[in-house]
């Protein structure tokens, strides 16, 4: 009989000899078990590391039995290991099991123990059995466990998701809490890059390819982008997207990128929201500004007319005198006038008279033709309108009347002395707005020079009652106040039209 | 300093003519004044003579005024000048002392040659005319 070709074996002890040599190496402890039928067990064979394992004499192992089941083992854990044995005594199945043992010197160890019972011919069952030291494995096992717990923990409280993505596959794994945020169950998956970028905002998708493409060719060592993303809701929301290149290739190209995704929606919201409002106010301050501007400039003028006035009155005979008290008239006039218009500016800025009304657009424009009926006689003017007999607009008596009254007698007072004035008033709907264009063919403006302060009081704003800045600023300011606005279209020399765009709802 | 024979008032306040008539008899200047509403209609004069001889020795600015205001009529005005040394001694005259005008009138240091407050009172007219 040869075993394995190997001469050291020559008979049983030479063979003992050999597999003692052997066991020798293995530090986990071998033992066999021999379970009868009439419950009692017996431990056959162990091997010489009990000694260590467990940290008692071979014999005692084999003999005193307690050791094993009772006096080592952890006392919550004594159940579950007998029961473990049991079940695999019963049904003939591997013995698996991890436990704990209280050893006099190495204090508090883990241990597992493995078996593959057979049953024998008498009945009995024998255990051929391997228990190995796992307290290192199940340390790091339950240290990796807590970091992944607190990893889990932070992710839930931070509200951000993960992303990672392999770049040879192209695939990316999303995290539970990234799914969340699109709406989506709450449970991490992998999918296609293509699925992310399809679900990008197309206004977000040059400036988000740019930031992604310069973090991949190494311009920038951390990649972050703010962009719109689909929901399943069907709706954007903005995320702020962080990360960077975690892994290179051997030629230096980036094959996996990390990050986290955060919603961002509320905070890009109440930005824009921000960004609204200060629109808004500094609007609304620039035409304080101006309007502080009228009252300094305007105000001013004729108390500086005044004194000088003064100043000449002292010293001028009689019959100056009394032509000068006629001028005092005008600079009396005049600052009533500049007072009126501010009132009526102040009454636009604080709303007073914004109630609405629909009104008739062709039937009020005949009103005002009748009170300029004089004027337009004295200068000829030929007037077109095309305005449906049906057209209303929603809009505040006051101000429509006073607006068709300052475009016209502009039209008029600046007409061209070389040509026959003409004047059209056309109606149309753009964008579903309504809107009414006054065309002449008078001086026109020079836009390109005047453009900007049209409309402002800054330079078009004059002392004398026949100036079309005081209009025009008043104009723009009731349009303005009704929801509307104006557009102006001019050619020197030509004419001017003034397009009327009346509320946004209309 | 050349006498000052003759000036141009350019100004949309037809009150203020009046008053600066009246300030300049009141101070013995006898300069011929000329009057203007706005830059455009000073400029139209201006070119309607086709002849430097006959610019002014000085012009008074207003700022604001309709259809040419100060600043564009100093524009229209510096760019049609060939002639530096024939160029008059211009003031502005304005009513609003701000930043913006102040600022402005230093783009045109080399035209202008000062900024007034209105109203315009004989010590101003001292220092304009260098009585």
């Amino acid at each position: 009989m040869k075993f394995f070709d190997n001469p050291e074996i020559r008979d049983g002890d030479s063979l003992n000899a050999f597999y003692k040599k052997l066991l020798d190496q293995v530090p986990d402890l071998i033992f066999k078990m021999i379970w009868k039928e009439d419950d009692l067990y017996s431990i056959v064979f162990a091997s010489e590391t009990v000694n260590e394992i467990y940290e008692i004499t071979v014999d005692q192992f084999k003999f005193q039995t307690d050791v094993f089941f009772r006096e080592r083992i952890f006392t919550e854990d004594q159940g579950a290991f007998i029961d473990k044995l049991e079940e695999s005594k019963n049904n003939l199945t591997k013995w698996d099991h991890r436990f704990r043992v209280q050893l006099p010197k190495k204090g508090l160890r883990w241990l597992r123990v493995m078996a593959n019972p057979e049953r024998k011919e008498d009945g009995s069952v024998s255990f051929y059995a391997r228990i190995s030291d796992i307290t290192d494995q199940v340390e790091q096992e339950e240290q990796l466990r807590l970091s992944d717990e607190r990893f889990q923990f932070a992710l839930k409280a931070a509200s951000e998701g993960i992303w990672d993505w392999d770049m040879s596959t192209n695939i990316v794994y999303f995290s539970a809490q990234l799914m969340k945020i699109l709406g989506k169950k709450e449970k991490e998956a992998y999918y296609p890059n293509t699925f992310w970028i399809s679900r990008i905002h197309p206004d977000d998708m040059d400036n988000y390819q740019k930031v992604k493409g310069d973090h991949l060719k190494k311009k920038t060592t951390t990649y972050e982008s703010i962009y719109r993303i689909l929901t399943d809701s069907g709706k954007y929301r903005w995320v702020l997207s962080r990360g960077r290149t975690v892994k290179f290739d051997a030629k230096g190209r980036p094959v996996r990128a990390m990050g986290t995704l955060k919603d961002i929606n509320q905070l890009k919201e109440k930005e824009i929201e921000l960004g609204n409002t200060i629109n808004i106010i500094v609007s609304q301050n620039n035409r304080l500004n101006n309007f502080a501007h009228i009252v300094s400039h305007n105000l001013r003028s004729h108390a500086s007319n005044l004194k000088m006035l003064l100043d000449l009155i002292k010293t001028a005979n009689e019959k100056e005198r009394e032509e000068m008290l006629q001028h005092l008239e005008s600079i009396s006039d005049g600052l009533t006038i500049t007072i009126s218009h501010l009132k009526e500016l102040v009454e636009i800025q604080t709303e007073i008279k914004t109630v609405k009304e629909k009104l008739n657009l062709r039937h009020y424009l005949k009103n005002i033709l009748n009170i300029l009926h004089n004027e337009i006689k004295k200068h000829g003017v030929t007037i077109e309108i095309n305005i449906p007999l049906d057209v209303t607009v929603d809009y505040n008596p006051a101000y429509l009347e006073s607006i068709l009254l300052n475009f016209t007698t502009n039209a008029i007072k600046y007409s061209s002395p070389e040509r026959q004035p003409m004047l059209s008033y056309d109606f149309e709907i753009i964008d579903g707005k309504k809107a009414l264009s006054v065309s002449d063919n008078g001086l026109g403006i020079d836009l390109k020079k005047h453009g900007n302060s049209l409309f402002g009081m800054y330079k078009t704003f004059h002392k004398n009652q026949n100036a079309r800045g005081i209009g025009l600023f008043i104009t723009k300011n009731q349009v303005e106040a009704m929801g509307g606005k104006i557009e102006v279209v001019s050619e020197l020399n030509k004419g001017t039209t003034f397009k009327i765009y009346f509320n946004e709802e209309d | 300093m050349k006498k000052i024979s003759s000036l141009y008032v350019i100004d949309d306040d037809k009150i203020y003519h009046f008053l600066l008539k009246n300030l300049f008899k009141q101070n013995g200047i006898d300069a011929v004044s000329t009057f203007f509403c706005n830059g455009y209609d000073a400029i139209e004069h201006m070119k309607g003579n086709n002849t430097e001889d006959v610019l002014p020795d000085l012009i008074l600015l207003d700022v604001n005024m309709p259809i040419m205001d100060g600043w564009q009529f100093l524009e229209e005005f510096t760019a049609t000048a060939n002639d530096f040394a024939k160029m008059p001694v211009i003031y502005m005259i304005s009513s609003s002392n701000n930043d913006v005008d102040i600022n402005k009138a230093k783009e045109f240091e080399g035209a202008v040659k000062g900024y007034f407050l209105k109203p315009i009172c004989k010590e101003d007219l001292q220092k304009i005319f260098v009585l």
